[in-house]
């Protein structure tokens, strides 16, 4: 299974069916070349085929999240379960980070943002 | 008549055994019949607990972490012990956001989460002599503090 894609500045992180230290640690380090040898402005991180998260979680996002934002960039959620949502909630991330229903209310946001054409 | 269950699992300091510790408890407390969101909470719990173990108490080494749990009617105990190195301040360790290592993009959040998720937690713990995580929660209570 494919677990980012990489195209024009947005990075497209397929999260795993259980995010846990042991999946965020192989995430983290497979993903590296890709920060190092891109500008990425966009990143979005997809919850589909995810059912469980614990703090790591937490950890991943917010360790991804500065490398965008120091560039200026934008981070996302998008199709988050119930149960992932409260974590988020609780962990108070949704004041950095923004949530879509899906991933095309991104592309529609970003192209309002004049973004793409 | 005394009816509770216990159960008692112990296995390698692994980062991919966190999964099974969280599926075994999951399985164990299955007869309290709870809700998918308290099932989730405990899973949450557990993993928080068994991560720590792992990463905190025994670093690179090796060592085993166990788990004890017991249920009677619908109340859970669990424990989670490693023998790490062990907690010198276990009430800084529990402030929200705290972590000991941040170059690791650790959250800070494990017993925050612990303490969210369950009733009640308990930590005892000391320099050289590993660490052991109590927990409590009783199932149907619901305390919906969080909506």
């Amino acid at each position: 299974m494919k677990k980012y894609d990489y195209s024009d500045g947005t990075l497209i992180y397929y999260l795993p069916k259980e995010l846990d230290h042991y999946a965020a640690e192989k995430i983290k380090i497979g993903s590296e070349k890709v920060f190092e040898s891109n500008d990425v402005k966009f990143l979005i991180f997809d919850f589909d085929k995810t059912l469980f998260m614990d703090s790591s979680g937490i950890g991943l996002i917010t360790g991804r999240y500065r490398r965008v934002h120091d560039k200026g960039g934008k981070v996302y959620i998008v199709n988050v379960n119930q149960a992932i949502d409260k974590i988020l909630k609780m962990s108070g991330i949704y004041r950095i980070i923004e949530k879509k229903e899906t991933k095309e209310d991104i592309i529609r946001e970003m192209v309002a943002g004049g973004y793409y054409e | 008549m005394n009816n509770t269950n216990e159960m008692t699992v112990s296995f390698s300091s692994n980062a991919q055994n966190e999964g099974f510790a969280r599926m075994v408890v999951a399985s164990f407390i299955a007869g309290t019949n709870p809700t998918l969101e308290e099932v989730s909470d405990v899973k949450t719990a557990v993993s928080e607990a068994v991560t720590n173990s792992i990463i905190h108490g025994y670093r690179e080494k090796k060592g085993q972490v166990r788990i004890n749990a017991s249920v009677t009617g619908r109340k859970i105990y669990i424990e989670v012990i490693d023998e790490g190195e062990g907690i010198a301040d276990v009430k800084k360790a529990m402030e929200p956001m705290y972590t000991s290592r941040p170059e690791e993009e650790r959250s800070g959040m494990g017993f925050s989460f612990m303490e969210a998720f369950m009733d009640k937690i308990k930590v005892e713990s000391g320099l050289g002599s590993g660490t052991t995580v109590k927990m409590w929660k009783e199932i149907g209570t619901a305390g919906r503090q969080f909506e």
